[in-house]
């Protein structure tokens, strides 16, 4: 399996051109004032929670309450540092346990069953998150939501400035996609896409379907707390809507859009979807009809999304 | 006011909203059974009849049960040229054609936005008056929809239980292969089962439409309700659908005597999840799991 392990060995020289290019995009943002670098921040906290949607996306199932679990994350972790002062660290730790907790229980529950009660119950429990917050006003600051959140502080170097938190921001987002091609060229990356594949034939080779969709689906949603936790440190307030269905249709869109079925779907969504709003700004009608319109056409004409784009590009090369 | 009473309208209300419910998740369950698809525009079907209902009346000063007519026939045969038109290449695959429907919510709901602006309408109540029958209060309007949605199941009933397109629709959602050999055209039965469901979401709309206000929005809550129903009634299972909306509608109409209305519908997910892990096939027993 040795040939499985090392992607990276068999780079072109195109591909170098397309990392190096993905280089420069990644610096160029800190040279261009404060609004480009506050874009590039969201789309690299947006490739983070992209990245979760398309674990669980690749094991056959498509969560519909993915922005709860970015809630789960950033709620438990506000709350704990503003009630108890717990430090930055174990707040976060504890967020992202509480997501990996309540993922591994419904998907325990739904998981066994058709893939379309999968998309019924994760919809529901979405809009049931954001219904709950609102409702537990005490704790939670109810449509208020939490104002005045600090920002990240480790060995007393605050991420305080747009420059800095766009650095952590980047690495996470680096690291995140490091993670998906380690997973998905490793053994049990491959358990997950024969999952997809075929779950029957993955169920008599040996592999538990049930357990392998359950990992993806803690895994994803936990990068999805992960992305939510350091939305509510930069952005400094949360409220039931930064995470209502709406938002997790919109990390779906970007998926779709970017491609589902490749390691670079998500960067590709996220980095073309996020921007995006800023060209129709005053006019988010038009917008999401050109969503919408995007949606259904990339189905029907390109499944794999704009990423497979690449692989086109990748084939001419090999033909050569 | 006494217990009794209390209870009594509860069950009044819990019945009409219940209807409501029945009406949407009857429509998704046959959308379902038919396509294999989740429908994420059913609650924008709802919302376009609401607001076709809206318009009709309002101006072109259209008497009611035409206006609710000519919702329903419109939109059935505007659903059948959306399946035709758009869903076709995307007929029993699951998941892309849920997310095919997501881009249909998404373009149905901002056009509505964009024609007739974000601002709720309110329709005039169809008839005035309020029923008093031993200290319960019941709006005539609200007798008035219980009366044709009742009218509308029946029919519903009538036409998949008898008619020949109605038996085959059944055929389809009971076991598509064995239909198709059975020589039901799928060409015909695609477009006519997704106009129905969406005929049938748009009639909830249109009926609601006096009781609630009107507006883009409207579309959202009840989508989530046909979910829950669905869920509750088994996959695929129109009885069950029907039964679990009534009973969905009673129990939170019971459970608003008591609790406020967010934790009820916490409540109810719990109710959900637990059926999943009891009673995966629904309440009737006749879903798929």
């Amino acid at each position: 399996m040795a040939h499985f392990s090392m992607p990276c060995s068999s780079l072109g020289r195109k591909e170098w051109g397309l990392l190096s290019l993905l280089g420069v995009l990644a610096i160029w943002p800190w040279f261009m004032g404060a609004f480009v670098l506050h874009l590039a921040i969201l789309t690299s906290l947006n490739v983070l929670i992209v990245n979760g949607l398309s674990i669980i996306a690749r094991s056959g199932q498509l969560s519909f309450g993915h922005a709860a679990f970015a809630a789960v994350g950033a709620y438990v972790s506000v709350l704990l540092s503003v009630e108890f002062g717990l430090p930055i660290l174990l707040t976060s730790a504890i967020g992202l346990l509480m997501a990996a907790l309540v993922a591994l229980l419904l998907g325990w529950v739904i998981l066994r069953l058709k893939g379309v009660y999968f998309v019924l119950v994760t919809f529901s429990f979405g809009e049931l998150m954001r219904l709950a917050l609102l409702d537990w006003g005490e704790l939670t600051g109810g449509a208020n939501g939490i104002a005045n959140i600090a920002p990240i502080t480790l060995f007393d170097f605050a991420f305080d400035s747009r420059s800095r938190f766009y650095a952590l921001a980047l690495l996470v987002a680096f690291l995140s996609m490091l993670l998906m091609r380690r997973l998905f060229a490793s053994h049990f990356g491959q358990a997950i896409d024969a999952v997809y594949e075929n779950p029957a034939l993955a169920e008599s080779t040996g592999l538990s379907v049930h357990r392998i969709q359950i990992v993806a689906f803690v895994l994803g949603s936990m990068l999805a707390a992960l992305g939510g936790i350091l939305q509510a440190r930069y952005i400094g307030y949360i409220s039931p809507e930064s995470f209502n269905p709406g938002i997790s249709v919109a990390f779906i869109t970007m998926l779709v859009i970017g491609g589902q079925r490749s390691v670079w779907g998500p960067l590709v969504g996220a980095l073309l979807l996020t921007p995006l709003p800023e060209l129709f700004r005053g006019a988010v009608h038009t917008q999401n009809i050109f969503y919408g319109a995007a949606l259904i056409l990339i189905l029907r004409f390109m499944p794999g999304g704009l990423a497979s784009l690449m692989s086109l590009f990748k084939r001419t090369e090999d033909k050569k | 006011m006494d217990w009794s009473v209390l209870l009594a309208q509860a069950t009044i209300n819990g019945l009409i909203v219940g209807l409501l419910y029945l009406l949407m998740a009857v429509g998704f369950t046959l959308v379902f059974g038919v396509m294999r698809m989740v429908n994420f525009a059913h609650g924008e079907f709802y919302m376009l009849g609401a607001v076709s209902a809206y318009f009709l009346t309002t101006w072109l000063q259209l008497p009611f049960l035409a206006a609710v007519a000519v919702t329903f026939f419109g939109s059935v045969l505007f659903g059948g040229l959306l399946e035709w038109l758009i869903l076709q290449p995307f007929r029993r695959d699951e998941l892309n054609g849920m997310i095919v429907t997501i881009g249909m919510a998404m373009i149905l709901q901002n056009l509505a936005l964009i024609l007739c602006g974000p601002d709720p309408l309110s329709m005039p109540a169809v008839v005035e008056g309020t029923l008093q029958v031993a200290g319960i209060f019941i709006p005539y309007s609200r007798i008035y929809v219980v009366f044709f949605a009742l009218l509308v199941l029946a029919l519903l009933y009538g036409y998949l239980k008898y008619s020949r397109p109605g038996r085959a629709l059944r055929a389809v959602v009971e076991d598509f292969e064995i239909a198709s050999i059975q020589g039901i055209r799928a060409r015909i039965y695609y477009p006519l089962g997704f106009g129905l469901g969406v005929g049938l979401a748009s009639i909830a709309g249109a009926l609601m439409a006096p009781l609630f206000s009107v507006s883009p929005f409207v579309g959202a809550t009840p989508l989530l309700k046909a979910f829950i129903v669905v869920v509750l009634g088994g996959l695929g299972s129109i009885p069950g659908a029907a039964f679990a909306g009534l009973v969905l509608g009673l129990i939170e109409s019971y459970a608003s005597l008591f609790f406020s209305s967010s934790t009820a519908d916490m409540m109810i997910f719990a109710l959900v999840m637990v059926m999943l892990v009891l009673r995966p096939k629904g309440l009737l027993g006749k879903g798929e799991v």
